[in-house]
C-alpha cells in the first residue's frame, strides 16, 4: 500500500523528522481557509512518480492564483491516476537538496540504505547513489556511514544520520517496503527539512499494523474498478488490453497461460490467479470479474488441480454457463477429482481440453472471431 | 539417489493440527514420506493421522531423530516457527506458508545462513524425490522417478511441466519449488550446484519468472560451472511492468526483471530456452536418453 505524501509526512513528523507545516484540501474552495503565508507550493497527492514533470506541483504568490491553480490541479490525471487531494505548504528557501531512502534488496536478502548528495527529480537515473547494506541489526553507525559516503561531514552528517535513524525506525516498525525522502533539504537558515516523503507498506503485513487499519480501499487508486473488487475479494487480477480472459490457479501457470495465448496469436485480457485450493464460490467470483470486462470475448479457464479440487471448479463453471449462455468458455481442467468434474460438466456443452496447447489454440481461434 | 532428501529422511510437520498441515500430512504419509512427529504448541500428546504431536521442535527432534521440518503455520507465526526449528539444529526447513511479511523473511534467511541451515521457500510447493519422499504440497501422482532435476519459482507451473515430462516417460530425480517471494532460502544457484553434483541427475530444468535477477545470475553460473545440460523456461513475457503478478516477487520494477532480459541471459550462456512449457519436453529429449515405454 503506497501512502500519500501528506500521510507519509505526518508519520515522519510523529517521530521527529522535520517536515513543513502543510494543509490538505479536497475541494478548491477550501483554499480560502488556508492558514499559511504566501508564497506557497501546491502539490497533487497521487500515488505515482513523475508528478513534477506532469505539472502537478505549482508555486503561487497569492490567494487568487492559489484558487485558480487548485481548481486546475484537482482532477488532474498523472500517469492515469486522477488527483483527488492537494497538499499546500510554505515555499522553502533551499540551500541544498539530497536524497535518502531505505528499501529491501532482494538479491542481497537484506535491507539497504540509499543516499545521494544530489536530490531531486532525476534520482533514479543518477549514478551518484550510495548504498549501505544492513547485514545484521540496524545501528546508528549505518546511517553515519551512508552520510559520509554521500560526502557529508560535521553538522550536516549529524543532522542527516539522525534522520536516517528515525526513518529506519519507521521502516522497521511499520513493515515498510520503501521509505524515501527526496528531496531532503538544508534550508538557507541552516535547518533540515523533508520536503517530500514516500512510504510503501508491505501488503502482507497490513493485518498486523493497527495504524493502517481500514486504509486499503482509499489507497488503491492505481487499480481499475474490477481490479479493486478482485483485491477486496482476495483474488489477484491484473487487466491488460486483449480480448481473451484468463482464469488459472497459481501465479506461474497463469503467466505461462497468458504467454501461450500471445504465442498462438491472441492477446490476453487479464491475469487472474484464483490461488491454491479455490472452491466453487471463489471460482464463481473470478468468472464474474473477468466476464464483467467489456473487452473480453472469451474466457479461458486453465486449472491444474494440485490442492484445487476440479469438481469445485466444475460446479462454478456449470452455474456460470447456465446463467451466461452467450459467454464462450474454453476449459482445461485437470488433476484432483477430475472424473467427478467431467461428470458435473456433462450436458453443459463444456468439455475439458486436457492438452494445454490445444486448449489455448482453441481459445485464440474462438476469441478472434467476431 | 537424489538431492537433499530420500526415503530415509525423517520429517516433522510444524502446524500439523491446522487445516493445511493436517490435509497435507495425510497426502505425504500416503506417498510414503516418513513423518515422525508434528508440532503444535499446547497440543502435545494428540495425534494426527497416527503421527504424534509435540509441543516443541526440540522435544520432537530428541524423541524421533528428525532432521527436516515442513512448516505450514499461518504467515505471522512463521518467523517464530522457523527460528524454533533453527534453534533445534535441524538440517533443512521447508516453509510452505504464503504471505510472510518480507521483514520476517529477511530475519529467517539471515538466521538460517548464520547457522548454516538450508531453507526451501517460503511460499513454495516444497520438494519431492519421486517414489521416495514428498515434503510439501506437490501432487505426488504426476511425478515419476527418473533423471531430470527440476528447480522452479512456481508451484502449478512445475506440475504442468512435470506432468508433461512424466507423460513422455521422462522421470525426475528431485523437484525443488524454491518459492515465489522476493526473499527466499535456497536459490537457483544453490540447487544447480546440488544437481550438478548428483550422480543420478542427467539434465536440469530451470523454471523462472519475471522479477529480480536470480535467473540472470543462474545463467552466468551455468556457463561457468554446470556440466550437465540445462533447459530453461521463463513465465511472464506478457506481464506489464510495475504490476505484481500473483507472486510477491513477480514484478518488473524500474525496467529490471523482464522476461526478455532473462531469456537473453540464458541464450547468451548457451542454455536452451523453451518458448512454451511443453517445449521443455522436446528440448530435454534432445539431451538425454528416454527409456522405452513398457
Amino acid at each position: 500500500m503506497k501512502l500519500f505524501e501528506y500521510e507519509a509526512k505526518t508519520i515522519m513528523g510523529s517521530v521527529g523528522i522535520p517536515v513543513p507545516k502543510g494543509q490538505v484540501i479536497k475541494i478548491a474552495e477550501e483554499i480560502f481557509n488556508l492558514k499559511l503565508n504566501y508564497p506557497v507550493v501546491i502539490k497533487c497527492q497521487v500515488q505515482t512518480g513523475g508528478r513534477g514533470k506532469a505539472g502537478g506541483v505549482k508555486f503561487v504568490n497569492n490567494i487568487d492564483e492559489a484558487y485558480e491553480v487548485s481548481k486546475k490541479l484537482l482532477g488532474l490525471e498523472i500517469n492515469g491516476i486522477k488527483t483527488s487531494s492537494l497538499l499546500i505548504e510554505p515555499k522553502t528557501d533551499i540551500e541544498k537538496e539530497i536524497y535518502i531512502a531505505i528499501t529491501l534488496d532482494r538479491n542481497k536478502k537484506s535491507h539497504i540504505l540509499l543516499g545521494s548528495s544530489e536530490g531531486g527529480v532525476e534520482i533514479e537515473s543518477s549514478s551518484e547513489i550510495k548504498i549501505v547494506p544492513i547485514s545484521g541489526n540496524y545501528n546508528p553507525y549505518h546511517g553515519r556511514k551512508l552520510a559520509k559516503l554521500m560526502g557529508l561531514d560535521q553538522v550536516k552528517l549529524a543532522m542527516v544520520s539522525d534522520i536516517i535513524n528515525k526513518l529506519y525506525y519507521l521502516y522497521e516498525n511499520h513493515d515498510l517496503e520503501l521509505a524515501e525522502i527526496n528531496p531532503l533539504v538544508f534550508t538557507k537558515d541552516g535547518k533540515i527539512l523533508a520536503l517530500d516523503g514516500k512510504m510503501t507498506v508491505n501488503d502482507d503485513a497490513l493485518d498486523r499494523q493497527p495504524l493502517f487499519e481500514g486504509w486499503t480501499v482509499n489507497h488503491l487508486t492505481d487499480l481499475s474498478e474490477r481490479e479493486l473488487r478482485a483485491k477486496l475479494a482476495g483474488l489477484n487480477l491484473v487487466e491488460l488490453k486483449g480480448k481473451i480472459g484468463i482464469i488459472c490457479n497459481g501465479a506461474g501457470l497463469t503467466m505461462a497461460t497468458m504467454d501461450l495465448v500471445k504465442n498462438y496469436g491472441g492477446e490476453p485480457a487479464n491475469f487472474l490467479d484464483v490461488g491454491g485450493g479455490a472452491d466453487e464460490g471463489r471460482v464463481k467470483r473470478a468468472l464474474k470479474l473477468v466476464a464483467d470486462n467489456p473487452n473480453v470475448k472469451l474466457i479461458l479457464v486453465n486449472i491444474l488441480g494440485g490442492i484445487t479440487a476440479c469438481d469445485e471448479v466444475a460446479k462454478a463453471l456449470k452455474t456460470f454457463a447456465r446463467e451466461n449462455p452467450d459467454r464462450s468458455l474454453v476449459v482445461r481442467l485437470l488433476g484432483n477429482n477430475q472424473t467427478q468434474a467431467n461428470e458435473i460438466m456433462k450436458g453443459t456443452g463444456i468439455k475439458s481440453i486436457d492438452d494445454l496447447n490445444l486448449a489455448v489454440k482453441e481459445a485464440v481461434a474462438l476469441g478472434s472471431k467476431n | 539417489m537424489s538431492v537433499l532428501i530420500n526415503k530415509e529422511t525423517k520429517i516433522i510437520v510444524q502446524g500439523i493440527t491446522g487445516n493445511m498441515g493436517k490435509t497435507h500430512t495425510g497426502h505425504m504419509l500416503k506417498y510414503g514420506t516418513k513423518i515422525v512427529a508434528g508440532i503444535t504448541p499446547g497440543k502435545g500428546g494428540q495425534d494426527v493421522h497416527g503421527v504424534k504431536v509435540y509441543d516443541t521442535v526440540l522435544e520432537a527432534k530428541e524423541k524421533t531423530g528428525a532432521t527436516v521440518s515442513c512448516i505450514f503455520v499461518p504467515a505471522y507465526f512463521a518467523l517464530d516457527a522457523a527460528l524454533e526449528a533453527f534453534d533445534a539444529d535441524l538440517e533443512l526447513v521447508v516453509i510452505i506458508t504464503e504471505g510472510i511479511p518480507p521483514h520476517d523473511e529477511v530475519k529467517i534467511i539471515r538466521e538460517a545462513s548464520n547457522k548454516n541451515i538450508k531453507v526451501i521457500g517460503p511460499n513454495c510447493p516444497g520438494i519431492i524425490t519421486p517414489g521416495e519422499c514428498l515434503i510439501g504440497i506437490h501432487p505426488g501422482i504426476i511425478y515419476k522417478p527418473g533423471k531430470v532435476g527440476m528447480i522452479s519459482r512456481s508451484g502449478t507451473l512445475t506440475y504442468e511441466v512435470a506432468l508433461a515430462l512424466t507423460n513422455a516417460n521422462i522421470g525426475q530425480s528431485t523437484c525443488i519449488g524454491i518459492g515465489g517471494d522476493p526473499v527466499i532460502g535456497l536459490g537457483f544457484i544453490d540447487c544447480l550446484k546440488l544437481f550438478n553434483n548428483d550422480p543420478n541427475t542427467e539434465a536440469i530444468v530451470l523454471m523462472g519468472e519475471i522479477g529480480g535477477v536470480a535467473e540472470e545470475e543462474a545463467a552466468e553460473f551455468i556457463k561457468k560451472e554446470v556440466k550437465k545440460p540445462v533447459v530453461a523456461y521463463i513465465a511472464g513475457r506478457t506481464a506489464p511492468p510495475g504490476k505484481r503478478m500473483g507472486h510477491a516477487g513477480a514484478i518488473i520494477s524500474g525496467g529490471k526483471g523482464t522476461a526478455d532480459s532473462k531469456v537473453k541471459a540464458f541464450k547468451d550462456a548457451g542454455v536452451q530456452v523453451a518458448d512454451i512449457p511443453s517445449q521443455v519436453v522436446d528440448l530435454i529429449k534432445q539431451v538425454i536418453k528416454i527409456p522405452a515405454k513398457v
